[in-house]
């Protein structure tokens, strides 16, 4: 089933052993343990998810997916019990979970390049080309600099509070407020300029 | 959406690791949850149902009864184990069919009752009977089961939990109908048996539809 296929039936079943006992050891929170297992059985996890899906960077996908899932559900691993069902059962669930998804996206959506210009002219969608940056410092000419920096950091720069908060001085709940102000003048001089 | 390499990802992953109890097994923890449930049904059964009227009820008919009683059971000791093992990956998946014999044995035992009180009473056999307070009785004490069974189950954090919900949802639903049983008041007729269906289908779907969020992944 596995890339170890190959080795004789005792080998692959001292792996599985192996890879229990650095489960159980990843459990106590041994994190070269738990390195070393999530390293060893990608072989294993790869090749269930590339038998179940069609497409090389969907079962990647899978692969990432099924680590993030034996992360969150490490625990319902009962030590002294063979652990390639339990991994081959997680990885067999993300496959279908992806191929589901996959069918879903691929039934609503459709990838069309040229949707995202707007011009026949290759120049005119050049973002250089445009006067947003221009536009942008002439409409936070009116802001003080407490709110230029809160709409910098936080709706420019997409920051979250805290982060804007440490890298600007400015509170939580200055942040906030000024964000609130910025917005309001800057929602009036739009409304002005289109009038 | 650029995919990190997968170096990266077990190296945040091992970054990350931090120590976890590793569950008991399914079939301790199932024992464990019906405990609680039949001490709620035995405390609920001793303090406010009346044995003696459910014996006088149910005379001439004590074995057909019985075996209804023992088949209702053993659907929720068989749902509530078997969601127990179904939210644990790498489980053996006829466990999610363990309770169906029992499940047929109950809809039959109960549909042969109702058709022996339709032989013998006519079609005083086809009335409704109190059966909006059966439902009401069936919906309230499964929300009242459903809390402890529900919150055990998603300790396991089911990467599959729509079977997990529908067994979960049988087994309390089944346990509800027990219950039921020794305060119902009166033979059950056809138009009965279908509300208690229709009851017990609506505690499974509720259960189902919720399974998302109440079961969700930690």
């Amino acid at each position: 089933m596995a890339e170890n296929s190959g080795l004789p039936t005792n080998a692959r079943a001292a792996a599985g052993t192996r890879w229990g006992e650095l489960l159980a050891a990843a459990q106590t929170g041994d994190a070269d343990a738990y390195r070393e297992f999530l390293t060893a059985i990608l072989p294993f996890v790869r090749t269930i998810a590339r038998q179940r899906c069609w497409a090389e960077d969907m079962a990647e996908d899978v692969v990432q997916d099924v680590l993030l899932t034996i992360h969150r559900v490490r625990h319902t691993y009962e030590p002294g019990r063979p652990v390639k069902p339990w991994l081959a059962a997680i990885t067999i669930r993300r496959s279908i979970d992806a191929t589901r998804k996959r069918g879903r996206i691929g039934k609503r959506e459709l990838f069309n390049q040229s949707a995202y210009e707007t011009f026949a002219d290759p120049r005119a969608n050049h973002e250089p080309d445009t006067d947003a940056p221009r536009v942008l410092a002439r409409m936070t000419e009116g802001l003080s600099r407490g709110q230029k920096e809160a709409i910098e950091l936080v709706k420019i720069q997409e920051m979250s509070l805290v982060e804007a908060s440490a890298a600007s001085g400015q509170s939580v709940a200055s942040l906030k407020v000024n964000i609130h102000r910025a917005m309001k003048k800057l929602r009036l001089g739009l409304v002005g300029s289109l009038e | 959406m650029t995919r990190p390499s997968i170096d990266t990802v077990i190296a945040a992953l091992a970054a990350d690791i931090r120590p976890v109890t590793s569950l008991p097994p399914p079939a301790r923890r199932a024992i464990s949850t019906i405990a609680i449930i039949m001490f709620v049904v035995a405390v609920g059964v001793y303090l406010l149902s009346d044995v003696g009227a459910l014996r006088e009820r149910q005379s001439g008919r004590e074995a057909a009864f019985g075996l209804e009683m023992f088949a209702i059971l053993a659907t929720g000791l068989l749902a509530i184990t078997a969601a127990f093992f179904a939210s644990i990956p790498g489980r053996s998946r006829w466990w999610r069919t363990a309770p169906l014999p029992a499940l047929a044995a109950w809809l039959i035992l109960s549909g042969a009752g109702c058709y022996g009180d339709l032989v013998r009473n006519g079609a005083s056999g086809w009335a409704m009977g109190e059966s909006l307070h059966c439902l009401v009785f069936i919906v309230a004490t499964s929300a009242l089961l459903a809390g402890p069974v529900v919150w055990r189950l998603s300790r396991a954090s089911p990467i599959e939990p729509l079977p997990v919900a529908l067994l979960g949802g049988l087994g309390i639903a089944a346990f509800s109908a027990f219950i039921l049983q020794f305060f119902h008041p009166f033979t059950v007729t056809f138009l009965d048996l279908a509300v208690h269906l229709v009851a017990i289908l609506a505690v499974v779907v509720v259960i189902a539809l919720l399974n998302r969020r109440a079961l969700a992944p930690a």
